[in-house]
């Protein structure tokens, strides 16, 4: 919404000394973000009103004029000019060298220097209303046609932008933080504020006596929708243009002048935020009108000859024949004001929030008027509405005539009326705020207030008690808001130390992302929780089990993630184009039909998890493999928390046929790792190249309370070191090698395993290297030689492994 | 002889002092000291030598022997003070090694920082679900029957419950204040929690907005505090973010869950307040908004609002990373490149 400070300052005296600027500044702190400070003046610099004194051929050009032009300079200038409408006495509008002007209404604005056309020099420019900012006032201008000032009471040199009252402020407020402040929605509102600011007298608005005439018919059918509704009959209204200052306020505040009546009613509107429409009185059939729910198939014709349909819960203001208007919303093509308009119905009323928000939701598209209704407008407003209304017209069409006129008000505010306690204020704002500090505010804002044994009887004004203010709560933010919150010294927090804050959960958390991180290589990433489908199916997931948006972001998108596996292959097959190894992980929640309460019984919600998965992708596909799974091995240790295993139960439906391991604890299957399957990375177009990945359900980790590592004294004795390279069959796992030589050794680690060259079809060569210890002594070569016997002989009776030489 | 001993002594001391390395050290040792060296040879004949020659030139011998060796041992510490450990040139403008290894998300950075603050100042952790219901995202939070932004056109609901009300209308939570309620529940007051969080909005997107987003919010519950302690919690927070004081401002907001509500700006980094076109001109970056927990939300975590009060702050996590490191397009963080993490270390 755009506020005129000309405006402003006609309902209160701001002191003096104030820039625009601060009055911005102490508005966003107060009451409203002010987006912007427009100088409207700004953009006029250097235009000036001209009289054409002479128009010459131009020689070169056929389409061009040569006319000298008095600027109110000492000399006349000569300018090149275009115009279709150039007559020898005319008043126009000349950018002088300097100006900024749009050129033919587009693009951005152009600055002006002398120049030469075809020839000729020329001083500035001759202009069309689009061209200087003025397409408001003159909205019937012809192609080609420069703005003819007839009628105009000015003078060659006279500043352009004082000719259309643009000597002016004007304040851009982001309609959002209005929403809750119906009574902001006109200037009045916003002076109010004002003046409660700078402690500055508010004025009141003007009174019009409205003199004895007949009733006029008005009849609300469905009072819970409209609360008042009074009407006007005026005699004496016909079509004209309304005075400058009118339709220099509406065009800066980004309403077009129409003619004299409408802009009456905007002028109001946005004086004093209350909605009004005017009908041409013939086009009321039977001098009646009705405020009634429309009828089943009832349609309304709009002013561009569309219809739209109502159906039953549409307010519609009718007369005795047909809807005229959407109430509260627009105007239907029946009741426009029209060049044999005589007369005209003025309606200033009220309709309830509900209704018009309700029937405005669905034509989606919402007008001042409606904007406005749908916030909450109090009923008292209509008063306000309606006098300055009728001061106007009589201003503007001074032989006008009331001829009747009602006013059926089923539905008023009522104040609301609040109790707060001086000794609530003083906790609440953390600090003693004087009574008459405390009086002078909430006066200004309108409360009226007393305080009776330590507490303050409030009573709200309307403008407010439509929603806005209802608790005590409310009050005391009136304050502290208009005092600024700034203005308050930050009162410490007290930490008190009755426990240390100690969440297991929420370390164990830190320690699994930065172990992955740090030690691991991995990089984090989030993926959004709507999953493409394709790549859920290519992920063999259930979709039956899945949640699923209502409204998704786009189609293939509803799905909701049951597992991070699918976004984790689209982020692969993504970062494949720049990288061709690279490690990821990704920690968020998962979710699942199912029956979840975390916080009551009326709430169930579908199951969620917190998963963990992670990818590593490389060309060689067993090597990724064990990386993972040390990845998954030595987690727990480094990550202080219970202990995982790994075992073959379940292939998961992603994963390879032959590489994959179960995650377990406790005899529970808590995730899965496995190299991607072939079809797989078909599917999601992951080509040359490998990945292994691993999905834990990390809601069944236990941390442990500290840091568990296991202190052991270092051993007297030197251990004794060797390698074993033994030839087995490809069926011996590494697990009954090491399994059974255990006992034997202090320390035993797998070095590798070949297939190939020397080693027979059928057999693998598997080297380790083991540790190993003599308690008491060193260990003599005698000694070393028995044990290492000792170690083959198991190894050739329980596995059948041979020495390889 | 004494003449040859003498040229002999010259000229190894000259040999010693041309030597370079330590094999060729080793050679002139040989040379000069061994038993085939000169020196042994002039002993070897001195056999026909007057019993007082012999020890003259015996002592001469001797001595000339030991000059060598104590020459030789200076050589050999100054060849080794001067020798390096290669072989060959090095370029020392040659990058060293990378250092290999990960790094967490830019917006989990920036948790992790902030959950130390509020560490500091005994808050604890709270993690609400994602998926959450009406009652809990709208009703609980004091918003009106009608607003906004329960329409499917701003909250993602879940399908088959859309048309549903309060607990039984379920939605990807579209802000985290919901959560506060769930604490509340559970733990009761007093209470001091943050609870980090996705949450997501039926949005166009652009470089400025998100349908998922991360939200930071803390929440304070206590007697007799005054919405004024908020004002250091802001700055303690954004002290430990930016490394140094910034200045905030707070200026009036409304939220439906808050009263009084407020916005909290802080200073533009970009420009250091004077204006630009990151912060509109006008110096100042709207950083959190905050305000005095709503009594209606009290209630309905079954605190009475006569009894206790509280204030929230709610960090937009997104804006502050993209001040912290002028990222320009939100949607970055949830693109999963590589190229973009890889920059946050």
């Amino acid at each position: 919404m755009k506020i005129s400070l000309n405006l402003i300052r006609k309902y209160v005296d701001l002191p003096e000394g104030l820039t625009d600027e601060q009055i911005a500044y102490d508005m966003t702190l107060r009451t409203v973000e002010v987006e912007d400070v427009e100088n409207t003046a700004k953009k006029f610099h250097d235009i000036v009103v001209g009289e054409i004194l002479e128009i010459k051929e131009h020689p070169n050009a056929d389409k061009l004029r040569i006319c000298m032009v008095d600027i109110g300079e000492e000399e006349p200038v000569q300018i090149v000019c275009g115009g279709s409408n150039l007559y020898v006495g005319e008043h126009v509008v000349v950018s002088k060298p300097g100006a900024e002007v749009v050129w033919h209404g587009q693009g951005e604005p152009v600055k002006i220097t002398k120049t030469k056309m075809r020839g000729k020099s020329s001083y500035g420019m001759i202009c069309a209303s689009t061209e200087v900012y003025l397409s408001d006032f003159f909205p019937n201008e012809g192609e080609e046609e420069i703005v003819d000032l007839k009628g105009f009471d000015c003078k060659p040199g006279d500043s352009v932008a004082d000719l259309f009252g643009m000597n002016d402020t004007v304040l851009e407020i982001d309609n959002k933080s209005l929403s809750n402040r119906p009574d902001l929605w006109g200037h009045y509102g916003i002076a109010r504020e004002l003046a409660a600011i700078y402690d500055a007298p508010l004025k009141e608005l003007p009174k019009y006596e409205i003199p004895k005439v007949p009733e006029y018919s008005v009849e609300i059918k469905d009072t819970t929708k409209c609360n008042r509704y009074a009407a006007v009959e005026i005699d004496g209204i016909y079509e004209k243009t309304s005075p400058m200052w009118m339709q220099s306020l509406l065009s800066k505040v980004g309403q077009r002048p129409i003619n004299a009546i409408v802009d009456i009613t905007n002028y109001v509107m946005m004086a004093v935020g209350q909605p009004l429409h005017a009908f041409d009185k013939t086009h009321v059939s039977g001098e009646k009108i009705i405020v009634r729910n429309a009828k089943e198939n009832e349609k309304l014709l709009l002013l561009d000859n569309n219809f739209i349909e109502l159906s039953t819960d549409d307010l519609v203001i009718c007369d005795e024949s047909d809807a005229m208007a959407l109430a509260g919303i627009k105007g239907g093509k029946k009741d426009s004001i029209l060049p044999d308009t005589k007369g005209v119905v003025l309606e200033v009323a009220n309709f309830s929030a509900d209704s018009v928000r309700q029937t405005d939701k669905k034509f989606a598209e919402k007008t001042e008027a409606s904007m406005r209704f749908e916030k909450g407008v109090d009923t008292q407003r209509v008063d306000e509405g309606l006098n300055l209304a009728l001061r106007l017209i009589k201003e503007i069409f001074p032989d006008s005539k009331i001829i009747k006129y009602a006013d059926v008000y089923p539905n008023e505010t009522k104040k609301n009326e609040i109790k707060v306690s001086e000794e609530f204020l003083d906790t609440r704002l953390g600090k003693k705020i004087p009574q008459e500090k405390i009086e002078q505010i909430l006066t200004a804002l309108g409360y009226e207030i007393s305080l009776n044994n330590g507490e303050y009887d409030v009573i709200v004004p309307t403008w407010r008690s439509t929603g806005d203010v209802t608790i005590k709560d409310d009050v005391m933010g009136d304050i502290a808001r208009i005092l600024s919150f700034d203005s308050f010294e930050a009162n410490p927090i007290t930490i008190t130390f009755e426990h240390s804050v100690k969440q297991n959960d929420v370390l164990l958390e830190r320690r699994i992302k930065e172990y992955l991180a740090y030690r691991c290589g991995f990089y984090e990433i989030f993926t959004y929780p709507w999953i493409e489908e394709k790549y859920i199916k290519s992920a063999g997931i259930d979709m039956e089990k899945c949640v699923k948006l209502a409204t998704p972001p786009a189609p293939d998108l509803a799905y909701l993630r049951s597992s991070l596996i699918p976004a984790m292959l689209e982020a692969v097959a993504k970062n494949l184009r720049y990288y061709d190894e690279f490690r990821l992980f990704d920690c968020e929640e998962v979710y699942e039909k199912g029956d979840y309460r975390p916080s009551s019984e009326d709430e169930i919600l579908p199951i969620q998890k917190n998963y963990l998965t992670g990818c590593i992708v490389g060309k060689d596909a067993k090597e990724i493999f064990y990386e993972a799974k040390g990845v998954i091995e030595n987690m727990a240790e480094y990550c202080h928390m219970e202990e995982l295993k790994l075992e073959k139960l379940d292939r998961p439906t992603w994963a390879d046929v032959n590489a994959y391991l179960n995650v377990v604890k406790d005899n529970e299957v808590i995730g899965t790792l496995g190299l991607v399957s072939v079809k797989v990375m078909a599917d999601t177009k992951i080509k040359r190249t490998n990945v292994a990945m691993f999905e834990i359900n990390t809601d069944k980790f236990v941390p442990y309370a500290s840091r568990t590592n296991e202190y052991e004294r270092l051993p007297e004795l030197p251990l004794v070191e060797k390698d074993l390279s033994i030839i087995v069959d490809e069926e011996v796992t590494w697990k009954q090698i090491e399994e059974n030589i255990k006992a034997k050794v202090k320390e035993i680690e797998f070095v590798d395993e070949y297939r190939g060259n020397q080693i027979p079809e059928g057999k693998k060569s598997v080297t380790l290297k083991v540790k190993i210890l003599n308690e008491g002594t060193t260990m003599t070569s005698e000694q070393i030689n028995e044990k290492m016997n000792s170690i083959l002989k198991t190894l050739d009776k329980r596995c059948g492994a041979k020495l390889r030489d | 002889m004494k003449e040859k001993l003498e040229e002999i002594k010259t000229k190894g001391l000259e040999k010693i002092k041309n030597v370079k390395t330590i094999a060729e050290l080793e050679e002139v040792r040989k040379e000069l000291t061994g038993k085939k060296s000169e020196l042994s040879e002039v002993l070897k004949s001195m056999k026909d030598l007057s019993v007082e020659e012999k020890k003259t030139i015996g002592m001469m011998a001797t001595e000339i022997k030991n000059t060598f060796l104590s020459n030789l041992q200076q050589k050999d510490e100054e060849i080794i003070a001067s020798m390096s450990v290669l072989d060959e040139p090095i370029d020392l403008t040659i990058p060293g090694k990378k250092v290999s290894g990960g790094a967490l998300h830019p917006i989990t950075q920036m948790k992790h920082d902030l959950n130390d603050a509020f560490l500091s100042l005994g808050f604890e952790v709270f993690n609400e679900d994602d998926i959450s219901s009406e009652k809990y995202a709208f009703d609980n939070l004091n918003f009106a029957k009608n607003h906004p932004a329960r329409q499917s056109m701003d909250t993602y609901w879940l399908e088959g419950t859309e048309d549903k009300e309060g607990a039984e209308r379920l939605c990807l939570r579209p802000h985290l204040t919901g959560g506060s309620v769930r604490y509340l529940l559970k733990h009761g007051a007093p209470a001091r929690f943050v609870y980090p969080g996705e949450v997501y909005r039926n949005e166009t997107t652009d470089a400025r907005h998100e349908r998922a987003f991360f939200q930071y919010e803390a929440l304070i519950v206590d007697k007799d505090i005054s919405f004024s302690s908020g004002m250091v919690m802001i700055q303690t927070i954004l002290e430990k973010v930016f490394g140094r004081k910034i200045k905030t401002r707070m200026r009036e907001g409304f939220f439906p869950f808050t009263e009084p509500g407020y916005e909290i700006d802080m200073e533009c980094l970009v420009c250091g307040g004077k204006g630009c076109k990151v912060c509109n001109h006008n110096g100042w970056i709207e950083v959190m908004p905050g305000g005095v927990i709503h009594p209606n939300v009290l209630k309905s975590a079954g605190l009475d609002p006569e009894e206790w009060t509280g204030f929230y702050i709610n960090i937009g996590l997104d804006r502050l990373v993209m001040m912290r490191y002028g990222v320009d397009d939100v949607r970055l963080f949830h693109s999963g490149d590589l190229r973009f993490l890889k920059q946050f270390k």
